[in-house]
């Protein structure tokens, strides 16, 4: 028999995208939220410290349980699919895009413009940063404007990155402590930051925030239902209107049916789930998938590839001071309007790279006892850092999530797959960007009397995003600004899909102030809560 | 364990190849270590400035991690990829037999003939970076690997108190590490 399930709104997924649409419906809105996850429950907060160990120890992973079998998709960044999503291990890292990320078609000619600026983002980011208590330093206001102070003091500079400041000032770039969402203070009932340095996969404390810090009070308040365990297969429009009327869902455990019926239907799934959803959702009466009147669902997929390296320096560092937390800066980021369209971030850590113990001599030989160590201290005596510049890249509109021919999943649905393309105009400035970014790291090495170790590209893009795009023109693109489909009115899309393009930056925060903002539209449809 | 005796749990284990058959040998094989040759050991690759009582707690820290060691085990997915790899065969049943066979009378040499047979032992190949642990093809160097890998080894190299990966106050993170305590 299937299980009917009734609410006012209902999430399909419980990223941090879905926790910040829930908590802040939770503040104003709908009586009744029912999130749904495919995902197991993500390990207890009280397990952590001594999966961490397990993780420093061996190098087992903390979450064993966050990802479906079944489910592999070639290049998929992350299998991670539990409740809270990615961003149970994600670094924590928080920078804004800057203002020309909404704007490089108007400014550089390529790419496409966002039908929003980052002013009519700036409360969202602000919200978003309150939310999730990002600590940051005011970069200066010409680099880094912002419309109110963090709501954190940054994460302090440890002795090592002040050391690379002094370096990267010398170079003529100025840097400051990354926004990140760890505590600096206590706040909001979780600790202050001590530095275990494994921010990434797991904070064994809570001072980084994860999603399991919004869904925890929610669900234990009563004020949102998280079922997890079930997977979402389809949505559907019965009836003669395009509203969407319910989802359809499988229960993992035995398989069950369960209907989902809502008033409105909020798809946070990430870029990759997010679109399937909609693709795997086509009936006859919608044979290209819901919300796909434009042809563009799952299209325009795309991140920002990074070029990295290792500098060597003539400073006495101390690896493993705060190995996680790094300087950044955003002067490449804002450019003037140039010939051959680049635009990068720029980020510095301490690091131990050319400097780490061996086994062996220059000739190969064996070390053993004192030598050994001999061997570690001389070539440790001079510091190094680790830099790492990601570029924009535009998207093409062929760079798409699709529906595998051939790949399903365990209940016979295609799997997604992904092909991500660059648009001619990134493909042909591939070369160059990169070459123009050694550049950079050679004119730092010079600065500080250093040298270059070693510089690598890599080949796929991070921090993805797309596949439901926004605009205002329903021919090209998927939602409005507030994540509506506009084929749907019922039907939202938030977070990392809504993206029209990705920025050279980390792009959770953008995520969560987009899912705000999309929270506050689905909101008005509700009388406010008593 | 006699050296018979671990070739015919070997041999069983290549019949029987199952989890708890691989569990209950490996916890036979970390019993078995001779923990005084072990320590023998240690003294011979780890540098001598660790002193007594830092060679002690090295290798009791690497008899716990031995024994705590899981095969099979979902590693970390790596950044970038979705690909799920799993930790590898116990390496205790292998490093037993090599520490075996050190023979009887290893422990009782000095530093230098030790490090003779240890190298003797190892091989003459080309030799670089650390293999990770439980992959290193001898004892002694998953020893090695093990020590290198700690903090506390980090510690020594810089001569400061930096406590990598341990929880210590953000306040104190901006100034220089404080010199390493004389006496470990």
């Amino acid at each position: 028999m299937r299980r009917v399930i009734e609410s006012d709104v209902c999430i399909i997924g419980s990223g941090i995208s879905a926790a910040m649409v829930a908590e802040k419906l939770s503040e104003t809105g709908p009586a009744a939220i029912v999130v749904v996850e495919a995902g197991d429950e993500s390990n207890r907060a009280a397990e952590r410290y001594a999966l961490r160990r397990r993780y420093l120890d061996y190098g087992e992973t903390p979450w064993r349980n966050d990802h479906l079998d079944g489910y592999d998709v070639d290049g998929i960044q992350s299998r991670s699919m539990q409740v809270g999503g990615l961003a149970m291990h994600w670094g924590g890292v928080t920078p804004r895009f800057s203002p020309e990320d909404f704007r490089v078609r108007a400014l550089y000619g390529v790419g496409h413009d966002w039908p929003i600026s980052y002013d009519d983002l700036d409360p969202w980011y602000q919200d978003a940063e309150v939310r999730l208590g990002v600590a940051g330093e005011q970069g200066p206001p010409e680099l880094d404007p912002r419309g109110a102070p963090f709501p954190q003091a940054p994460i302090p500079l440890s002795y090592n990155l002040e050391q690379l400041r002094g370096w990267t000032d010398r170079a003529g770039i100025p840097m400051w402590s990354q926004p990140s969402a760890k505590n600096s203070a206590p706040y909001r009932g979780r600790p202050a930051c001590c530095r275990n340095d494994t921010c990434f996969p797991v904070c064994p404390i809570g001072a980084k925030y994860s999603p399991d810090h919004t869904w925890d009070p929610l669900r234990a308040s009563g004020r949102v239902t998280l079922i997890p365990r079930t997977v979402v297969r389809r949505l559907e429009v019965e009836g003669p209107g395009s509203r969407v009327t319910r989802a359809v869902a499988v229960a993992r455990d035995g398989g069950s049916e369960t209907e989902f019926r809502a008033r409105i239907f909020v798809v946070a799934a990430g870029y990759v789930w997010s679109s399937h959803l909609l693709l795997l959702s086509a009936s006859s009466r919608y044979p290209d998938g819901l919300g796909n009147g434009s042809g563009l669902v799952g299209k325009y997929i795309g991140g920002h590839r990074n070029v990295g390296g290792f500098v060597s320096l003539p400073l006495r560092l101390f690896p493993g001071i705060n190995e996680q937390h790094s300087l950044v800066s955003k002067k490449f980021m804002r450019v003037a309007r140039t010939t051959r369209y680049l635009r990068h971030d720029l980020r510095v850590w301490e690091s131990a790279a050319g400097r780490e113990p061996r086994l062996g001599d220059s000739t190969g030989r064996l070390l053993l006892g004192d030598a050994l160590l001999a061997d570690w201290r001389r070539r440790a005596a001079t510091g190094a850092a680790r830099v790492r510049a990601y570029y924009d890249v535009i998207p093409a509109r062929e760079s798409a999530v699709t529906l595998d021919p051939v790949q399903r999943t365990p209940w016979n649905d295609p799997l997604p797959r992904l092909s991500l393309r660059d648009d001619p105009v990134s493909a042909e400035l591939r070369g160059p960007s990169e070459a123009a970014i050694r550049q950079v790291f050679d004119g730092m090495a010079r600065a500080g009397d250093g040298a270059v170790i070693s510089t690598r590209s890599d080949s796929f893009q991070d921090h993805p995003a797309g596949g439901c795009r926004m605009g205002t023109d329903p021919r090209s693109s998927v939602t409005d600004s507030w994540g509506r489909t506009h084929d749907h009115e019922n039907l939202f899309v938030v977070g990392a899909p809504t993206c029209v393009s990705m920025g050279c930056a980390n792009g959770t925060l953008t995520f969560c102030a987009l899912s705000l903002r999309s929270a506050q539209e689905i909101g008005r449809d509700f009388p406010a809560r008593r | 364990m006699s050296t018979t005796r671990r070739r015919f749990v070997l041999g069983v284990a290549a019949l029987v190849p199952l989890p708890f058959v691989a569990r209950r040998l490996h916890g036979l094989a970390v019993a078995s270590l001779d923990p005084v040759r072990l320590r023998a050991l240690a003294a011979a690759v780890l540098p001598a400035e660790l002193g007594a009582g830092g060679l002690e707690r090295t290798a009791q820290a690497f008899e716990q991690w031995l024994a705590g060691y899981r095969e099979s085990a979902e590693l970390l997915h790596g950044y970038g990829t979705g690909e799920i790899h799993v930790t590898g065969p116990s390496p205790a049943l292998r490093w037993a037999a090599q520490l075996d066979a050190l023979g009887p009378s290893f422990a009782s040499r000095t530093v230098s003939e030790r490090q003779a047979e240890v190298r003797a032992a190892v091989g003459t190949g080309r030799f670089a970076g650390f293999p990770p642990i439980d992959r290193a093809p001898h004892l002694a160097l998953g020893l090695l690997a093990f020590f290198y890998d700690s903090p506390e080894a980090t510690d020594l190299c810089y001569r400061a108190a930096i406590g990598r990966n341990s929880c210590r106050p953000l306040a104190t993170s901006a100034r220089m590490p404080l010199p390493l305590a004389t006496g470990r």
